[in-house]
């Protein structure tokens, strides 16, 4: 019996190796090619050959200058990390009157939330630029490619998650410590600042974190919105893409040592607070 | 800003010569009415970023707005349904028709998901015992998810590419493919758009299951264990039941998501794709922006809209569910 048990753990425990060998290789193909493409001159990437004459380390420096890929990096860091950190701040707000309060309108409000989430993005390009456009000739101040225009409209996009996200975590906070703070005699912006968030800080990492990666990940509103100084680096990368289709020579090599290296500061942020994030998830998910 | 000052410290004294209870009340029910300034900030950013140019865009959708209008775009000629009935004819020159992207997205977020769902249960179980190294088999398995989707889309672009990429040089050499089948053009890719898709999302499900096996009492897998059940009855009598509303609900966003996905073919295959690869987003790109037909294209992007409601529907109706139940 004992035996049967212990071959069954082996049996298990070598299934689990297999299955995890699997899923690593699945993953990793694709990487590893990125990789050795990067290290392989532009020349040779055409011609099929799977592995350099020599290692082309020349693609990390030339593409730089190929396209403007370190403006693009500063700008994707600039719009996507001011974008999630507002639009964490923001959500705060309304997912604590959401939380914490029974008032008319409350249930309308969350569930146009999720129905603004099914808005297809594309529908949307073509009004918000007229109306930017609107605005900006009603005010007299210059509006497209500025950093503020695509800021706002990042994170005017994320916040419908980041509020249900929030609002899921604050439901999870118990309430009492807050009317502590009330009867302290401490205003509402201070609960907030004092009690809420410190509280809150896991679930606004997270919340983040995704705001983060909407605003990274976007080449449709950046390609319209953004003007050649604020270009972000999904911008950039198409440029090379671009270059290919209007007859041109893509350059691979460079190509993949610019995706790495712009892939690279979002994976980092991601693996940094992936405790975060499952626990997050599961928070927020299960609970829904 | 001075002046108004004096009245209010005396009105300030005047409270405080009052009983306390009437102190505290008073404190207590300015306390519970909700500080609706708090939500204002997000009422104002989504009805000026996503509400107006949404009437604006239903609005587009009955009239004919073209290059030729846009610039006097609040006078173009209203038309009335015209558009919506255009959407289901023959497409124009440039791609398919509306009816036949939706039939190639909504296969798209089917198959993909379908696809997305085991692996990612599978993947979840793998890791959810504690072993040696598990932490970076746990990080390897976000590595898909987390990497740019303009940057997966460029990769499996070039590994797809017809003659040299890796996926032809690899079905040549083990003879299952001729090293021109090519993946990004005709039928095909459709199948390329999927394998791309299935590589970066599946961590998605993985991490929804992962996060709802945590719930999960081990009390129930060891009095299974006592019972004699194997592994793999316990996996269908208590872990897929047990799972049932947090797959529910990734496999709900997760179709919602498929059906949005604008970015991956845009890239991948560039504009104008071939129509086996048309979804629905990519062929509203095409006609409000190199046909410039902005009110077909309005009127094409409200039926995704409304397909899209079906799955939101369910949604918001388990959502409810689950309040009920709590």
């Amino acid at each position: 019996m004992i035996r049967s048990i212990s071959a069954q753990h082996r049996f298990w425990n070598g299934m689990r190796a297999v299955g995890i060998a699997l899923i690593a290789l699945f993953i990793v193909i694709p990487l590893a090619y990125i990789v050795l493409i990067s290290l392989t001159p532009d020349t040779q990437v055409g011609g099929g050959s799977l592995w350099p004459s020599h290692w082309a380390f020349e693609n990390y420096a030339k593409m730089w200058s190929t396209v403007h890929l370190a403006q693009g990096i500063r700008n994707s860091v600039i719009i996507s990390g001011l974008a999630g950190l507002l639009a964490t701040l923001v959500a705060l707000g309304s997912a604590y009157v959401l939380a914490r309060f029974q008032f008319r309108g409350r249930k309308t409000f969350m569930l146009s939330l999720i129905t603004i989430q099914t808005i297809p993005s594309v529908m949307l390009l073509l009004p918000l630029f007229v109306i930017i456009v609107v605005i900006q000739d009603a005010i007299s101040i210059h509006l497209v490619g500025r950093y503020f225009t695509i800021i706002l409209t990042y994170m005017t996009f994320a916040l419908p998650f980041a509020c249900w996200l929030l609002y899921s975590y604050m439901s999870g906070i118990p309430v009492d410590l807050e009317e502590a703070g009330s009867v302290d005699g401490c205003t509402r912006l201070q609960v907030v600042r004092y009690v809420v968030i410190p509280l809150l800080l896991p679930g606004m990492v997270v919340t983040f974190v995704f705001s983060f990666l909407l605003a990274w990940g976007d080449v449709l509103f950046a390609s319209v919105l953004t003007s050649a100084e604020t270009h972000t680096v999904a911008v950039s990368l198409q440029t090379y893409v671009s270059s290919g289709e209007s007859g041109g020579d893509v350059y691979w090599g460079q190509l993949m040592a610019a995706s790495l290296t712009s892939g690279l500061p979002i994976m980092v942020i991601f693996l940094i607070f992936q405790k975060y994030i499952i626990g997050g998830l599961a928070n927020g998910a299960v609970k829904g | 800003m001075s002046s108004p000052q004096v009245p209010l410290d005396t009105v300030g004294t005047a409270y405080t010569t009052a009983p306390p209870g009437a102190v505290r009340r008073k404190r207590m029910s300015s306390w519970q009415r909700p500080p609706y300034w708090m939500m204002l900030p997000s009422v104002a950013l989504l009805l000026i970023i996503v509400v107006a140019p949404f009437a604006v865009s239903v609005y587009a959708s009955l009239t004919k707005l073209n290059q030729y209008t846009i610039a006097h775009w609040t006078s173009a000629p209203f038309v009335g349904l015209e558009n919506y009935a255009d959407a289901f004819r023959q497409g124009n020159a440039l791609g398919a028709s509306a009816l036949q992207s939706v039939w190639v997205s909504v296969s798209f977020s089917v198959v993909t998901t379908i696809l997305i769902t085991p692996i990612g249960i599978i993947a979840a179980l793998l890791v959810n015992k504690p072993f040696r190294g598990r932490r970076w088999v746990r990080t390897l398995f976000l590595v898909p998810y987390v990497m740019p989707v303009f940057v997966n889309a460029i990769v499996w672009r070039m590994l797809f590419m017809n003659g040299w990429g890796l996926i032809d040089q690899v079905l040549a050499t083990l003879h299952l493919a001729s090293k021109d089948t090519f993946w990004l053009i005709g039928p095909r890719s459709f199948w390329a758009m999927v394998v791309a898709d299935v590589w970066s999302s599946w961590p998605f499900v993985y991490l929804m299951v992962l996060a709802g096996l945590q719930g999960i009492s081990s009390d129930l897998y060891e009095s299974a264990n006592m019972d004699g059940a194997s592994p793999v009855r316990g996996f269908f009598s208590i872990t897929l039941p047990m799972l049932r509303p947090v797959l529910g609900l990734a496999l709900l966003l997760s179709t919602l998501n498929h059906f949005n996905n604008f970015t991956l073919p845009f890239i991948m295959f560039g504009t104008p794709p071939s129509p086996q690869a048309d979804v629905l987003p990519l062929n509203v790109y095409i006609t409000s922006f190199q046909t410039f037909n902005f009110g077909l294209g309005a009127a094409m992007s409200l039926m995704t809209l409304i397909l899209m409601m079906i799955p939101a529907v369910f949604y918001i109706r388990m959502l409810r569910l689950g309040e009920a139940t709590s």
